[in-house]
């Protein structure tokens, strides 16, 4: 388990100190895709680097499995780290060296005997399906390619936890889902817990399990990705999570779907059985294993009676909803 | 043709010329960088932001490595005299000269390795870093490694420079291809020898500038060049593997 308590962290300069980091108090539980989002200069960065102290935080705690980060001697620091993976938005392989000997790279720092080193890096390559890529170099491969080379690198030493920054920021939306979804089997079949720090919304949204929204420097909603999903309560989480709609006079109604409504088709249904028409402003939604994910903003009518049936349908039929939320 | 000039071809003047060159440059370039590159490191690893940041060590040995790359050659030539005497036991001929330009060198290389050094991208070290490595290891295992071309680039203009200098020893009696061309072409009028002298110091630089430059791209693994993508592409991939790869592939 990952704990960071009251961590702060401040950077000197020339004009009074930078804050960078504002009392963050924030449980990773283990098994767990963690997703940290905020917009750009939130922290994002500051706080992963503090997980594994390349950042060492001006005060608080980090606790890796209960062990303190701040306090541990450098060489046993160094030995946690290899409990740690990590990687990059820009990848950061070593460009001189080959895809297996980048893999193998971590296993040399430990001196493992060469064979086994071999054998664990073509296992790994094999599990981000890179194994026909062994023998090239970075600069030969596309940046998907990079960044599952940096995958199997940063597990090499059999990390418990796996920190990503911004490991799809610089990738097109394809080569993300596929990287996403790599991450994702990598935290089923390995049990590895992935700390996903994002500026997307879509990364959290498609592979998060649970959800820390940062904002100038501190936490300010923390929980279940399903629930910070369905009502996001702090500034920041409603902005990057509710659509962006013109104003109007009508009500609005925002329709959660966290895939324990039943997959009726809700609009049509509503028109059929309550003759109300509604307007649709905007809906992301999407079907996974039968059940329906995502939201739906619907536009009321004016008449008083036909806003308490849609209401009444949608409880009916158990559809989460938000009032006045857009 | 001059008679001198047949004269010194003749005699294997000219072709012992070229070899001390070689040697003095050689010789004086390796020990330069048995001091330099350690040096270099030093500036790299205790400056602002390094691996250990150490600025009071750093800007002594910065002050140092200006000073003595600020001296003409000439006149450090003369003012290390002494040194020269105190180390190898005489201050004239090429091994009082060797002195002189490891003295000059090494400086240089230190300057040469530190910004080498900082070529390699912060990036890569702290991934080093997030995977436990320690100062040292990142140091021979990731910085020496990842900054070999422009080490390499770096020797080659290195050697240049030690070239040209080395052509000063025949001032306090060392020899080489400079000493053959001041003491038989300058001093004795004749020209041609002066500048058979300079087209053989030409070649030698062009020489090893192109061999140095060919190594270095051969040994640089960033540059997609034409021709290391067929090699790739010449190696045999075990197809059962392809298939694993393409399917992980949308």
């Amino acid at each position: 388990m990952i704990q960071l308590l009251n961590v702060n962290k401040t950077y000197p300069s020339r004009d009074g100190d930078v804050v960078a980091l504002k009392g963050v108090n924030l449980t990773i539980p283990d098994r767990e895709i963690y997703g940290i989002i905020g917009l750009s200069g939130a922290g994002k960065s500051t706080l992963v680097r503090c997980i594994n102290l390349l950042e060492k935080p001006t005060s608080g705690k980090v606790l890796i499995d209960g062990e303190d980060l701040t306090q541990v001697k450098p060489k046993r620091l160094r030995e946690i780290r290899k409990q740690i993976g990590m990687i990059f938005q820009h990848f950061n392989l070593l460009e001189q060296r080959t895809v297996l000997d980048n893999v193998r790279f971590p296993l040399e720092l430990t001196h493992t005997p060469r064979p086994e080193q071999k054998r664990r890096a073509e296992e790994l390559l094999d599990l981000v399906g890179l194994s026909d890529k062994a023998g090239a170099y970075p600069s030969q491969l596309s940046g998907g390619q990079q960044q599952r080379v940096a995958i199997a690198r940063a597990l090499a030493t059999e990390p418990k936890y796996l920190l990503c920054d911004e490991a799809t920021s610089a990738l097109d939306p394809n080569t993300t889902q596929s990287i996403l979804q790599l991450l994702q089997k990598i935290n089923r079949e390995l049990g590895v817990t992935v700390v996903v720090i994002t500026h997307e919304l879509k990364v959290v949204e498609s592979i998060c399990t649970s959800v820390a929204v940062l904002d100038h420097s501190t936490v300010v909603e923390a929980g279940d990705m399903r629930t910070v999903f369905a009502s996001p309560r702090s500034d920041i989480a409603k902005q990057l999570i509710l659509p962006h709609l013109e104003p109007s006079a009508l009500p609005r109604l925002r329709l959660v779907f966290d895939g324990a409504s039943t997959d009726v088709p809700v609009i049509s249904g509503l028109a059929k059985d309550t003759g109300v028409a509604v307007n649709i402003l905007f809906a992301d939604t999407k079907t996974i294993e039968g059940n329906t994910f995502g939201h739906m903003v619907i536009e009321l009518p004016q008449d008083e009676a036909d806003q308490a049936a849609v209401k009444t349908y949608l409880d009916d039929k158990g559809v989460r909803y938000e009032e006045d939320a857009v | 043709m001059s008679d001198l000039l047949r004269q010194l071809f003749t005699d294997g003047s000219i072709g012992t010329g070229l070899l001390e060159t070689v040697y003095l440059t050689l010789i004086s370039t390796a020990f330069a960088y048995l001091l330099g590159l350690p040096l270099g490191l030093l500036l790299y690893v205790t400056d602002r932001g390094g691996l250990k940041p150490c600025l009071p060590l750093n800007k002594t040995i910065g002050i140092v490595v200006n000073l003595l790359r600020s001296i003409p050659f000439v006149i450090l030539m003369v003012a290390f005299l002494p040194v020269a005497k105190a180390i190898v036991g005489t201050s004239l001929g090429n091994k009082a000269m060797i002195v002189m330009l490891i003295v000059a060198a090494a400086p240089f290389v230190a300057r040469m390795v530190e910004s080498s050094a900082k070529e390699v991208k912060g990036g890569v070290i702290e991934a080093a870093k997030s995977m436990g490595a320690s100062n040292m290891q990142i140091l021979f295992k990731v910085i020496l490694p990842e900054a070999k071309p422009a080490l390499i680039v770096g020797a080659i203009i290195t050697t240049v420079n030690v070239i040209g200098y080395s052509a000063m020893a025949g001032t306090i009696g060392g020899g080489g291809l400079g000493a053959i061309a001041i003491t038989y072409g300058y001093q004795r009028f004749k020209d041609d020898v002066i500048w058979v002298c300079v087209a053989l110091m030409v070649i030698l630089v062009q020489v090893l500038q192109e061999v140095g430059m060919f190594v270095a791209r051969r040994t640089d693994k960033r540059v997609r060049s034409g021709h290391r993508r067929k090699t790739v592409a010449e190696e045999p991939k075990p197809c059962f593997l392809n298939k694993t790869g393409s399917s992980q592939r949308r």
